[in-house]
């Protein structure tokens, strides 16, 4: 798998794009404060597109992910994750920290398990 | 721009009477109650999610300093893994920086909802170089606070808050590189799955419908678009389930359509 990942300067050109894109979306940010309303239609447009990238993220680290986690069985990391989500909804006041928990030690235990 | 336009981010013009006028003594004591503020849940699971993003990186055999140095100059730990991730899948460079950059556009509105709310005086030139401390966890506590915190002093509080979470940043991603060396392979697994984790959790607080459409569309999506073409399927999947969240927001959840601007 390692031989299909960026090498050498693609590696901090990639790093040098997505600083100045993060850093450009701040200053822009600034330069916008005070002057246009959070509610137009342009960011409630990229909201959705980055919940949505988000999203994919999370799904691909999950389902599909490289290195050590794909040494652990799909339907793990797919029940570990429900059970997760569980415990967060299990009350309405905030469980992020204890949901947290319990999906990685349950990921450690099966990992000592195993 | 009046008031009356935005009156959901405006409390500067709100007297505060009390208590709350004289809740700092001076613009070092608002400083070092923002650090103190940041040395608590929120700022854990960030430190939580950085030492994840630091292992990550090292089962994925990345350089330590490439890591480090995302955490210092990036500071937004889903766009951190973003990078991360098309690199070691490798996408190219434009489609990396074009993926990281969509993510970071909620910096934007962030940062248009929070600034407007410093004090007149405060919100010169110098806002470019604070503003880099703006994330996620700083500007939830400082939306939270500032109602309660004289206006000269709110720079300076959002300073100490954002600066530690900044601060913690980085030793929790060097933190997770080496850890992931030396502890067994068993909690390396745990560190690796934190961030995963860590978003889809956060997923079950989205409120607004739009987004959680969008979460949901993306969810549907991801498998097929990433055997499909797995470089591009960041990008695409989220401008596709976001467009079409959009969309579906526009047409039939919102009455009456807004404009831009």
């Amino acid at each position: 798998m390692m031989n299909a990942s960026l090498q050498g300067w693609g590696l901090w050109f990639a790093l040098a794009g997505a600083c100045l894109g993060t850093y450009v979306c701040r200053a822009i940010g600034v330069l916008l404060s005070g002057r246009i309303n959070q509610d137009s239609e342009i960011f409630r447009w990229l909201a959705a597109i980055t919940y949505a990238m988000v999203a994919t993220l999370t799904v691909r680290l999950i389902l599909f992910p490289v290195g050590l986690m794909e040494s652990v069985p799909p339907w793990i990391r797919i029940l570990i994750c429900v059970l997760s989500i569980g415990v967060m909804v299990s009350k309405p006041t905030k469980r992020l920290v204890p949901a947290l928990l319990t999906g990685t030690l349950l990921l450690v235990g099966y990992g000592i398990i195993r | 721009m009046s008031s009356a336009d935005q009156p959901y981010i405006d409390p500067s013009e709100i007297a505060l009477e009390g208590l709350a006028a004289e809740r700092f003594k001076n613009r070092s004591d608002a400083f070092w109650s923002g650090m103190r503020d940041a040395a608590g849940a929120p700022a854990m699971v960030l430190f939580a999610g950085m030492v994840g993003f630091g292992a990550m990186g090292r089962t994925n055999g990345i350089d330590g300093w490439f890591i480090t140095l995302s955490s210092i100059l990036m500071f937004a730990l889903p766009g951190q893994v973003v990078l991360m991730e098309m690199a070691v899948t490798g996408s190219s460079v434009l489609a990396i920086a074009l993926a990281v950059t969509l993510t970071s556009t909620r910096f934007v509105t962030m940062t248009v909802t929070l600034f407007p709310q410093l004090h007149e005086k405060d919100r010169n030139r110098n806002l470019y170089a604070s503003v880099h401390l703006l994330a996620m966890t700083a500007w939830a506590v400082s939306m939270k606070e500032f109602s309660s915190i004289e206006v000269k002093h709110r720079l300076s509080y959002f300073v100490g808050l954002g600066l530690l979470c900044w601060l913690i940043s980085v030793p929790g991603t060097i933190l997770g590189y080496f850890l992931a060396g030396l502890v067994s392979a068993s909690v390396t697994l745990g560190l690796v799955f934190i961030n995963p984790l860590f978003f889809l959790l956060t997923f079950t607080e989205v409120k607004p419908w739009i987004n959680r459409i969008a979460i949901c569309l993306g969810c549907f999506l991801a498998p097929i678009f990433t055997i499909l073409d797995r470089d591009t399927s960041l990008l695409t999947t989220g401008v596709i389930a976001g467009t079409i969240a959009y969309y579906i927001d526009r047409k039939w959840l919102r009455k009456r359509a807004g404009f831009i601007g």
